[in-house]
């Protein structure tokens, strides 16, 4: 999946400082849910958000998302992925197979975008960075989560795979609109 | 005329634009409204009213002109008060027939008699002449002209949000704003008007410390880091949690605050006397308008009627400004000594207190005023007396009052009451976080009107969690800024309460004689307040006038409901940017390469058919039909629902929410599965494939994928079983593989036994597919041999390019819904939705074979308890039309007829290439159902064509197809 490169394949340094949306997609993502999945995760060495919809980086890199009470995101390090996905499964986890579309948002003009798009308030996440957001955005469900540093924020977004080409469409026209647009992912702060 | 430079205008002197207006060239200044413009340029009438075609020209300048709304190019309805003058505009007044000038309507008036208030209602009700009435009535009246080739303009619509939305940023509305960011709450303050300060930059009686007040206020605004200031920005209306739709030139913004302060103001009042219409007669608060902002002067010599403090500051800032203000004519006897009295009296300028204006006389064609009859000041609803007096003068200022603003406060669901002192409604009981200020909240002092708002702004901020609420005192007025009846009876009438519909003095006595004694029943039958201005000019004098005819207090009137918009909000706004999310299969690009014609399905698009060239639709699909009938064709199921349940449970789950039987389902084996409500109606159906003893993988139909996970999650919690629902519809790439070459091809791919023997009809499997991971299982939906294959969506095209390429030798054809639709419909499978509705139960649709009553419990099982001891009133059936029909087929939900009455419908029908004849499904009576009875199917045109119920399957009824025979 390569919904915004494929649809704009421009890679703008300039897009970055204003508005810039990557596509993520590809990156290696795992999943489960269920009331064993603490536990089953815990034992395989994983750090666990404490709050229901909060997010933890992994010191491997990648971050590890906890979606509601019992269900989990992990995504980044390919071979810690692997090592989740070849897990056997255990009572009470149910696993969930990742396909999501998953994009990067950053630039001056990023809560310009995310306004047209969204009735959320995301200053909450400046406020409380290790939040992560459930909500609707342009129509779509969709997981957000900050990262990034106070002067240069940058929003993960994850949404269902099949909702992954209107959502770039979507996302990548306001951008225009603003002066930004698609960017590679090694632009984003 | 244009008038010296003033400081602070809003006019670019340096920057000259030219325009027309009904033909003629003008020239005006950046900075100035349409209006303001032509008033420069001594243009005295602006417009024609809607009903008389009585000449107009500015009332407001406030965005409340209605008679001066103009057509500029494809943009109707422009109000030329406000709308700031552009290059190049060629404008054109509205309601007009023949021009502002020529207008031949513009002789109504004098049939004014012939048009009471309701005669249209009393005239024109013939049912037979109304088409006639209903086209004249439609010609002479609407203002600008809608053009329909209008471009739709793409706007953005957004959302914000901030602690404290104050609306009005005239001085109370800034000191709140002030006072709300001062304790650390962020601020966002909106006005409509090209710049802050309200009636602080304008209302000013030549008084330079006010002047100098509102300078030092607006820059501490402006410069406050915590504070928003969005002119030329209007709160369109007030919804429930403090949203508050903002509409600016170009974009609709959703604002949300934990706290809002309206500090909106309110709307300077006419009075109501003979000829108040006249171009040359204006509010007060224009008057000023014009010359602070735009440096216009209004008119040479005026006649000020006052009923307040605000009056006399008007008459001041006009005999500043070169106007000889002939007299100052106040409406109270005994008005209380203010300063601005008698600095007015200081400049030698005469005052008649006690008096009114009887009425104004016409200049030229009606065009200006040429003076202003004056009387002592009548008792309410008497004439006024015989000794008058004509002063010459040509336009005539009225301040005699204000009506508050409240439209929002209203909409947020605030008590008012009537408050007598002041002679206004106030705000009585405010809801939670909505606070008011200033002239809204009968405040009307400009001292006391900043400490208000200062009071509502530090509430406010409190109110959003940011310090305390500091405890002001606001000063009561001293003096009322409104006067009780500032209206006087004439003879000849065209004494107008309300301008949008002209409507007269005499036509609210009328009404009421007529038993119209309501305010809202008022409205209705005189249409008073609904115009385009919404009753902003006329709602509190029609108010008065009623409270004083039925003998009752104002309070006990009341007001009519104040619904958004609070103006007109432009089409292109309304109509901005809409998202109408929409899914798309990974394999979307495969069947674009392919030709597909797309149609959506639910949120989905999904090939319809592959168009080939030289062939029409319906040969495409048969074609596709005989491929999968003949040799193998594949399809994209992956829209469907993929549901997994997991966990000890998990068969438990099932047996629970579809009626027939999974906990003794083979691991490795599906079955077909119906879900229905708890009404006993079929709501979805799938198939369930058990991938473990805890472990079951499930299907829905793709409309009902969404919503089937929704409920089946909530009665997971319900039933707190040992069990978790993953929805997987998304994460999976699905693709059904059928025909009777379908187990050759796989075969190439895949090291799966697929002999009958090892992967039986039915069956589930999991291995590799082409190297990918894969679910297959043995269907037959369309009625021939086949897989349907499911893999993780980020491999789908692989597969399905592995297929298409291992198919190539087999003539493998890609087909759409179009065809699965026919294929199925020959093998006797039902559609949810199509062929069942909302009150199909399983034995209306021949599904009593799964529905299994003997298991304990099952959603919909105890209506269905009911339902199957009660007589069947339906049945769905095949039918046939006869092999050599020719003419025109039945269509899907035409009727079936039986003795004249409707005894079912069709809901399936289709031309099958396999059998060489029309077949269909159908609703039909029981005593209908017994194959070869003959039904009759009545088409659009009405005439019926004769079909015999069939047995079904059409096609395979042995299913052979699924046997290794095959």
């Amino acid at each position: 999946m390569n919904a915004v490169t494929s649809a704009r394949p421009v890679s703008d340094v300039a897009h970055a400082t204003c508005l810039g949306i990557a596509d993520l997609s590809a990156r290696a993502r795992a999943g489960a849910k269920g009331p064993g999945t603490a536990a089953w995760l815990a034992g395989l060495g994983l750090p666990l958000p404490a709050r229901p919809n909060s997010w933890l980086a992994l010191p491997e890199g990648g971050l590890i998302a906890r979606l509601g009470n019992t269900e989990y995101l992990i995504e980044g390090n390919a071979a810690l992925v692997e090592s989740v996905l070849r897990a056997p499964r255990a009572a009470g986890v149910y696993p969930v197979l990742r396909q999501d579309a998953a994009f990067a948002l950053c630039g001056s003009r990023v809560n310009e975008l995310l306004l047209q798009v969204c009735n959320v308030d995301f200053r909450c996440l400046a406020a409380d960075p290790a939040l992560v957001l459930l909500t609707s955005m342009a129509g779509v469900g969709v997981t957000v989560l900050r990262s990034g540093d106070i002067a240069n924020p940058v929003f993960r977004l994850w949404c269902d795979g099949t909702y992954g080409h209107y959502l770039a469409t979507t996302l990548l026209e306001i951008a225009g609109e603003l002066g930004g647009g698609g960017i590679a992912p090694d632009l984003l702060p | 005329m244009r008038l010296p430079p003033i400081s602070g205008e809003w006019i670019d002197r340096a920057t000259t634009l030219s325009f027309s207006f009904e033909g003629k060239s003008y020239e005006g200044h950046a900075g100035d409204s349409i209006s303001s413009a032509l008033l420069a340029a001594d243009a005295g009438m602006l417009g024609r009213s809607f009903k008389y075609h009585r000449p107009r020209s500015v009332l407001s300048m406030a965005n409340h002109d209605v008679n001066t709304v103009c057509q500029w190019g494809e943009r109707p309805n422009v109000r030329a008060d406000v709308t700031p003058l552009q290059a190049g505009m060629a404008l054109t007044a509205v309601n007009t027939f023949g021009g502002l000038a020529a207008d031949k309507a513009r002789h109504l008036g004098k049939f004014a008699r012939f048009m009471p208030v309701g005669f249209y209602y009393k005239s024109f009700y013939s049912k037979k002449l109304f088409p006639m009435w209903e086209r004249m009535f439609r010609t002479l009246t609407g203002l600008g002209k809608v053009d329909f080739a209008t471009p739709h303009l793409r706007t953005a619509k957004r959302y914000d949000f901030c602690d404290v939305l104050v609306i009005g940023a005239g001085p109370s509305g800034l000191s709140a704003a002030l006072a709300a960011a001062e304790q650390g709450a962020e601020v966002v303050i909106v006005d409509e008007n090209a710049r802050a300060g309200g009636s602080a930059g304008y209302a000013l009686g030549a008084e330079a410390a006010r002047a100098a007040q509102h300078a030092e206020q607006l820059a501490a605004v402006e410069a406050h880091p915590a504070i928003r200031l969005l002119t030329g920005t209007y709160a369109a209306g007030y919804y429930t949690d403090h949203w508050i739709p903002l509409v600016d030139g170009d974009v609709l913004t959703k604002m949300r605050a934990r706290s809002v302060v309206v500090a909106s103001g309110a709307y300077e009042q006419p009075a109501v006397f003979h000829n108040n219409d006249l171009p040359g007669v204006m509010l007060a608060s224009a008057a000023q308008r014009l010359i602070y902002r735009y440096a216009v002067r209004p008119m040479q010599k005026a006649v000020v009627l006052v009923a307040n403090q605000d009056g006399y500051r008007a008459a001041l800032d006009l005999a500043a400004h070169g106007i000889e203000v002939v007299a100052v004519v106040d409406l109270r006897p005994e008005p209380a000594a203010g300063e601005a009295e008698q600095a007015v009296k200081a400049k030698g300028i005469r005052v008649l207190t006690g008096h009114c204006i009887v009425e104004a006389l016409p200049g030229s064609h009606g065009q200006s005023v040429a003076g202003a009859v004056v009387a002592k000041t009548p008792q309410p609803g008497e004439m006024p007396g015989s000794e008058r007096e004509t002063l010459v003068c040509d336009g005539i200022v009225m301040s005699v009052g204000w009506a508050p603003a409240a439209n929002l406060l209203y909409q947020a669901g605030t008590r008012m009451r009537y408050e007598k002192a002041l002679e206004q409604f106030v705000p009585d009981t405010l809801p939670a976080g909505v606070f008011a200020c200033g002239r809204v909240n009968g405040v009307h002092t400009l001292a006391s009107r900043r400490l208000d708002g200062q009071r509502a702004g530090s509430a406010a901020a409190a109110n959003a969690g940011f310090g305390a609420a500091q405890a002001i005192a606001v000063p009561a007025e001293t003096e009322s800024p409104s006067h009780p009846w500032p209206i006087v009876s004439h003879p000849k009438g065209k004494n107008f309460v309300d301008f949008d519909e002209d409507l007269q003095l005499q036509d609210f006595q009328n009404a009421v004689q007529e038993g119209f004694d309501n305010i809202e029943l008022l409205k209705r039958f005189s249409t008073v307040g609904m115009g385009p201005s919404q009753g902003k000019h006329s709602n509190m004098n029609a108010l008065r006038i009623l409270a004083r005819l039925v003998g009752k207090e104002p309070q006990q009137v009341g007001t009519t409901t104040a619904r958004p918009f609070f103006h007109p909000v432009p089409m292109a706004l309304l109509g901005g940017r809409g998202f109408n999310p929409e899914r798309q299969t990974p394999l979307q690009s495969r069947h674009d390469a392919l030709g597909a014609q797309w149609m959506p399905a639910g949120v989905w698009q999904r090939p319809e058919y592959y168009r080939v060239a030289n062939q029409d639709r319906l040969s495409c699909i048969r074609s596709e039909v005989t491929a999968v009938r003949q040799g193998l064709g594949i399809i994209d199921v992956g829209t469907l629902g993929k549901l997994e349940v997991i966990g000890p449970q998990a068969a438990e789950f099932l047996e629970r929410v579809y009626i027939s039987k999974y906990a003794g389902l083979k691991v490795g084996m599906t079955r077909y599965a119906v879900m229905c409500d708890e009404s006993g109606v079929v709501i979805d159906d799938g198939v369930v494939a058990r991938l473990a003893e805890d472990h079951f993988y499930f299907t829905t139909t793709t409309s009902g994928a969404a919503t089937i996970y929704r409920e089946l999650s909530r009665l997971n919690t319900l039933w707190q079983l040992d069990c978790g629902i993953v929805n997987h519809t998304g994460a999976f790439a699905a693709v059904n593989l059928a025909g009777p070459k379908s187990r050759e091809v796989l075969g190439k791919l895949t090291k799966l036994d697929l002999s009958s023997t090892a992967f039986p009809y039915l069956a589930l499997r999991e291995g590799t597919v082409a190297g990918i991971p894969a679910r297959l299982m043995r269907v037959g939906f369309v009625g021939e041999w086949g897989y349907e294959i499911h893999v993780p969506a980020n491999q789908g095209a692989a597969l399905w390019d592995a297929l298409m390429a291992a198919g190539q030798p087999a003539g493998i054809r890609p087909f759409g819904v179009e065809a699965q639709r026919l294929l199925r419909l020959e093998k006797g499978h039902i559609i949810i939705g199509q062929d069942t509705d909302g009150l199909s139960n399983p034995y209306d649709v021949g599904l009593d074979w799964a529905t299994k009553m003997d298991k304990p419990f099952f959603v919909g099982k105890r209506s269905l308890q009911v339902i199957e001891r009660q007589p069947r009133k339906q049945q769905l059936v095949g039918f046939v039309l006869g092999e050599r029909f020719t003419g025109q087929a039945p269509q899907e939900c035409h009727l079936v007829i039986e003795n004249g009455e409707i005894a079912g419908r069709v809901t399936s029908i289709a031309w099958s290439p396999t059998l060489g004849r029309h077949i269909g499904l159908a609703f039909v009576r029981p005593s209908q159902a017994a194959p070869g009875t003959s039904i009759a199917i009545r088409l659009s045109d009405g005439s019926t064509v004769q079909a015999s119920v069939a047995r079904l399957p059409f096609y395979d009824p042995d299913n052979l197809k699924q046997k290794e025979a095959a």
